[in-house]
């Protein structure tokens, strides 16, 4: 083969992440955990609140099991736990188990008479069981000895995690360019939201783009598995950090924490998360902090926002005629909107914007797709428009919009044509399929498509079949 | 003999694989791109043409859709 395709073939991938095929996807806590080195797994499970956190994210039929052999002492035979399950649910079941063996919670041991049982991982064990009784000494403690004398109210917490978190929002957008240390910038960087432009300053990229969309406690969570990526670049240990950020996690809105037994390395944590904003302290060496929402309801989706919160978030009314208005004063939310959006005027408490081909057409060429611009609009829709509902005319537009742009879908593959009879053509179909290289087949032409990678596999194949002529 | 060739397979609706037909027949990129016509919905092409015939996609649609001013 020559060359010349390959190179292309890059050069059109490499512009293809820039058009911003690549969608962004975020990993729950259980993707994440199962990625991470059995040695830092194990060393988060001498953390009871950690363990009781990967207890939570656990599927329901490996929770009930988990509880129901964390008192027994030995290995419990495969077939009790199977038969634990109707027949019909053994998928479910399978399921957990690959979850709960993934995690290394769950592990095989022999029982008596060279039967196979489950058994929990013995650390995870007891610290689970002082997780759930209560007890156990933990990195921070709760502060009800000293009263705090200046006190905050979850009201001002609320206010200042917000605060805080849009200036990160705003960065991105661009639309302030004061306020983020150069760590913020790093994590952004690093996790591709954002990239170095020609002239070195960061610029949004089409990742980022879809980020900006997702409801806080997504971009919470996303960001901090991106910031815990380069956690052990700045010297601080991964495990001791996680345990941090779970015990946290679990803590609860409006008590605060005392700082004095912490670590170095963990006080320094705590000033990056301080300037997130997922946890405040009045200054650098007040000796307590307040986890705020943003860690609390760190990944959980809207559910459990206060309702105060919830209402400044629905600020988006969508009119049939397309028309959009944007009721709010804040520059990081027109400037949401205006991402998809022709904006026609701007008021002080208001701003109006029309959908258009055009202005929908530059969202999804910089990557944001069509599902991500409705269900942005969904989530913001008014309190008034929560009855009707986004109109469909404009959701479907949006999605016709969207489509016109892939009216052609690309595989690229290696051809075989000119095949001689509908034997050969049944044998290199089959063994095609088998490995899964098989793309493409017609049966009246005797054409078969096979991936790039499946080519060299069928080849050989072919080659070792007898009377086959070759290729 | 069995004939190998190597490209990108496209799959698209029959009204979107007579524009392609038609813009290899005029020689609209210069060069033919069409390795050969599969069926109805499917053709085989070289790979260093797709970009180009998104861009000629594009402008089609661009061409059909009318927006008010």
């Amino acid at each position: 083969m020559s060359k010349e395709p390959s190179t292309s073939k890059e050069k059109r991938k490499n512009s293809r992440k820039d058009e911003g095929s690549k969608i962004l996807k975020v990993f729950t806590l259980y993707e994440y955990l199962t990625k991470l080195p059995e040695a830092v797994q194990d060393r988060l499970y001498t953390h009871p609140p950690t363990c009781l956190t990967v207890f939570r994210v656990l599927p329901d039929i490996a929770q009930q099991f988990t509880l129901r052999i964390l008192f027994i002492e030995q290995p419990v035979p495969q077939s009790v736990l199977s038969s634990w399950v109707p027949v019909n649910y053994s998928s479910e079941l399978d399921e957990s188990i690959e979850v709960a063996t993934n995690l290394h919670i769950w592990k095989l041991a022999s029982v008596t008479g060279g039967l196979k049982g489950w058994i929990l991982n013995s650390t995870f064990k007891k610290k689970l069981k002082v997780a759930l009784m209560g007890g156990g000494r933990s990195t921070v403690s709760n502060s009800d000895a000293i009263a705090d004398p200046k006190a905050r109210d979850i009201d001002f917490l609320d206010a200042y995690a917000y605060e805080r978190w849009e200036c990160i929002l705003h960065y991105m957008v661009g639309s302030k360019h004061e306020g983020i240390s150069s760590d913020a910038v790093r994590v952004l960087l690093n996790a591709g939201l954002m990239v170095r432009d020609t002239d070195d300053s960061p610029v949004i990229t089409s990742t980022g783009f879809q980020f900006l969309l997702l409801d806080m406690a997504t971009q919470v969570w996303y960001f901090m598995l991106r910031y815990m990526e380069t956690v052990e670049s700045r010297g601080l240990d991964l495990a001791s950090c996680l345990t941090f950020l779970f015990q946290i996690h679990l803590g609860t809105l409006g008590w605060d924490y005392i700082t004095d037994e912490m670590s170095e390395n963990l006080q320094a944590f705590l000033q990056h998360l301080r300037e997130f904003g997922l946890v405040y302290q009045r200054k650098r060496k007040a000796g307590r902090f307040y986890p705020t929402r943003l860690v609390i309801e760190m990944g959980q989706g809207n559910s459990r926002t206060s309702e105060r919160m919830k209402n400044k978030e629905r600020y988006i009314i969508v009119e049939t005629n397309f028309r959009i208005y944007a009721l709010t004063d804040s520059d990081l939310k027109v400037a949401l909107v205006a991402l998809f959006t022709h904006m026609l005027y701007r008021f002080p408490n208001m701003a109006a914007g029309i959908l258009t081909r055009d202005s929908v057409r530059t969202a999804l060429r910089s990557g944001i797709t069509a599902a991500q611009i409705v269900k942005f609009l969904t989530v913001h829709t008014h309190p008034q428009m929560q009855e009707g509902g986004m109109p469909q005319t404009v959701i479907d537009q949006i999605y016709l919009w969207e489509n016109e742009r892939n009216r052609l879908r690309f595989t690229d593959g290696v051809l075989y044509s000119n095949i001689n009879t509908p034997n050969d053509y049944e044998t290199i179909k089959n063994y095609a399929a088998e490995i899964g290289a098989l793309v493409w087949s017609d049966e009246k032409r005797r054409n078969i498509v096979v991936s790039t990678d499946g080519h060299d596999d069928v080849r050989k194949f072919w080659k070792k079949q007898p009377k086959s002529d070759l290729f | 003999m069995v004939h190998v060739s190597k490209g990108t397979l496209i799959t698209c609706d029959q009204s979107m694989k007579q524009f392609l037909l038609q813009l290899d027949q005029t020689n609209a990129l210069g060069k033919k791109f069409i390795l050969q016509e599969l069926d109805e919905e499917h053709l085989f092409v070289s790979s260093d043409v797709l970009e180009t015939l998104e861009d000629r996609v594009d402008e089609l649609m661009d061409q059909l859709t009318f927006t008010q001013n």
